[in-house]
């Protein structure tokens, strides 16, 4: 009973007031002949097609391929860039060798590899994993890097004095104290790694909802494209509110907040 | 490291934790290397409170570290339980000034007490030390909150609970009360001679604070300059156990307490 309470009292009423007008003023202005464009389907279209694709079945698959590719993208990225970001907070040597190649590759749109990863890997997964995990590696590599680099000092010594090893030092201290920032970058790679599964779909690997959306569009079903794009847009809010919350349990003391 | 020098390990005094012969330390700088300590010479023997007190500047952080292993000595010797120091000594636990920087914020009280026990001793063994070292700094029923619920005070305790856990041979205090209110000083300053009671750890407490070295110290090193160096030591001679208002009215309290202040000031005008 409190519980209840509790979700009715945190759902974001006015946010969704604001919802439902967008999609009414969209539903008004098509069927009053205020706008006109041939293939642009009206919300209630929309949820037809909804319906449709669900009913049909194809709408698991596809997301399921989808969820698939941007959960292991992610995990492959998220273990990579903490790794290597460990690694770079650690030495100042290596900082000194890679930073600079980082920067130069950092801003380069992730994208962009998608017809190299094309080349080398054909219509695969392995394609659509590659063009997930390079762009998706930065933030948290980056991030990592500098709750590393960011640990306090003191934290080092209390390390020494109490004779820690190395992989207690790791282990005890410098993880837990760069775990706030490994989840910021890990929170970036997430949303990143759906856009970058999504559009691998798009160009190159033929499943999936990014490759429904091309297919829906080329049979001429604006509708069921609308749906999947609404069906990403979904699996996007699932899977961030999936992290969050999965962090959430572990730091429901707060202790996130005071971390840093 | 070399082996010791015969002369040395013949010289030393078996009951001396610590000893420094003509220690001077460089640190570097961005203007180059600055000499922060200069012919250091002081011995700790086993079970003493050792003061060190001097104004900010002259290098007491610094020697402690030094005897923490946490720094090294540019010339002379630092010998710990007569060998040279090459690290951080086993059985020496520094306590710091700054506790909610050496706190692990993310650990509560009880599991930042068993930090240096962790992987050494038995589960149960563990528990029987951190509820034991808690209850000497009075915070048994705080074991499961987070050092940010707890006042500066509090935190401090916790800290000092997490040295004591590992039953250390020498306690190393950088200035632990320094950021504390007058009321909490005294309390933990009371706590503390109480627990090197119980504990029969030596203490090294760094401090710029003169009543509180002599009120707290065996002996007191009093530490003046730029660099800095051992301007005099004073033999403690007060009656223990030490009283908050008895001791500091004590005719000899005061007298210690200008001699410190004449020796401190003295250099100061020179």
């Amino acid at each position: 009973m409190h519980e209840r309470e509790g979700i009715l009292t945190r759902v974001n009423w006015p946010g969704l007031a604001t919802i439902a007008l967008g999609l009414a003023v969209w539903e008004i202005a098509l069927r009053a002949g205020l706008a006109q464009y041939q293939n642009l389907p009206a919300p209630s279209a929309i949820a037809r097609g909804l319906v449709e694709i669900a009913g049909s079945g194809q709408l698991y698959a596809d997301a399921l391929h989808t969820l698939w590719s941007v959960v292991v993208g992610w995990a492959m990225a998220v273990t990579t860039g903490v790794v290597l970001g460990l690694l770079l907070g650690a030495s100042t040597t290596l900082r000194r060798y890679c930073l600079a190649s980082i920067e130069v590759l950092r801003p380069m749109p992730g994208i962009a590899f998608a017809p190299v990863a094309l080349l080398l890997f054909g219509f695969s997964l392995e394609m659509e994993l590659m063009v997930i995990i390079l762009p998706a590696l930065w933030p948290v590599l980056v991030n990592t890097m500098g709750a590393v680099t960011g640990v306090h000092a003191r934290l080092f010594e209390i390390g020494q004095t109490f004779r820690l090893s190395r992989a207690e030092t790791l282990g005890k201290i410098i993880l837990p104290a760069a775990f706030p920032g490994i989840l910021v970058g890990a929170r970036l790679s997430m949303t990143l790694a759906l856009v970058l599964a999504v559009v691998a779909e798009m160009v190159g690997n033929p499943s999936g909802l990014g490759y429904a959306v091309v297919r829906e569009q080329q049979a001429m079903r604006p509708d069921l494209v609308f749906a999947y794009v609404v069906v990403i847009g979904a699996l996007g809010v699932i899977l961030n509110a999936a992290l969050t919350s999965a962090v959430a349990l572990p730091t429901a003391s707060g202790r996130l907040r005071e971390a840093t | 490291m070399t082996a010791e020098s015969p002369d040395r390990s013949a010289a030393a005094a078996p009951d001396l934790v610590f000893s420094c012969r003509g220690v001077s330390v460089e640190l570097s700088h961005t203007d180059g290397p600055r000499r922060v300590l200069d012919d250091i010479s002081l011995d700790l023997s086993r079970g003493e409170f050792l003061t060190i007190v001097g104004p900010s500047g002259t290098g007491k952080t610094t020697l402690i570290r030094l005897l923490a292993g946490l720094t090294r000595s540019t010339r002379g010797t630092v010998d710990v339980n007569n060998r040279p120091i090459d690290g951080p000594p086993e059985d020496v636990i520094i306590v710091f000034q700054d506790y909610s920087h050496a706190l692990l914020q993310w650990r509560t009280v009880a599991r930042n007490v068993a930090l240096g026990l962790e992987g050494r001793l038995p589960r149960g063994e563990i528990k029987a030390r951190v509820d034991e070292a808690l209850r000497l700094v009075r915070l048994s029923a705080h074991a499961g909150d987070h050092p940010w619920q707890l006042s500066g005070g509090m935190q401090q305790r916790v800290q000092i609970a997490r040295a004591l856990a590992v039953r250390p041979a020498v306690l190393l205090m950088d200035e632990p009360f320094a950021a504390l209110d007058a009321m909490t000083k005294a309390a933990l300053q009371d706590e503390l001679l109480r627990l090197r009671d119980e504990t029969r750890s030596s203490v090294v407490f760094v401090t710029h604070d003169i009543e509180e070295a002599v009120y707290l110290g065996d002996r007191v090193a009093v530490i003046t300059g730029a660099p800095g160096r051992i301007e005099r030591i004073v033999e403690v001679d007060l009656p223990k156990p030490r009283d908050q208002i008895v001791t500091r009215q004590l005719p000899r309290f005061l007298e210690l307490r200008y001699l410190l202040h004449h020796a401190i000031g003295q250099t100061e005008h020179a």
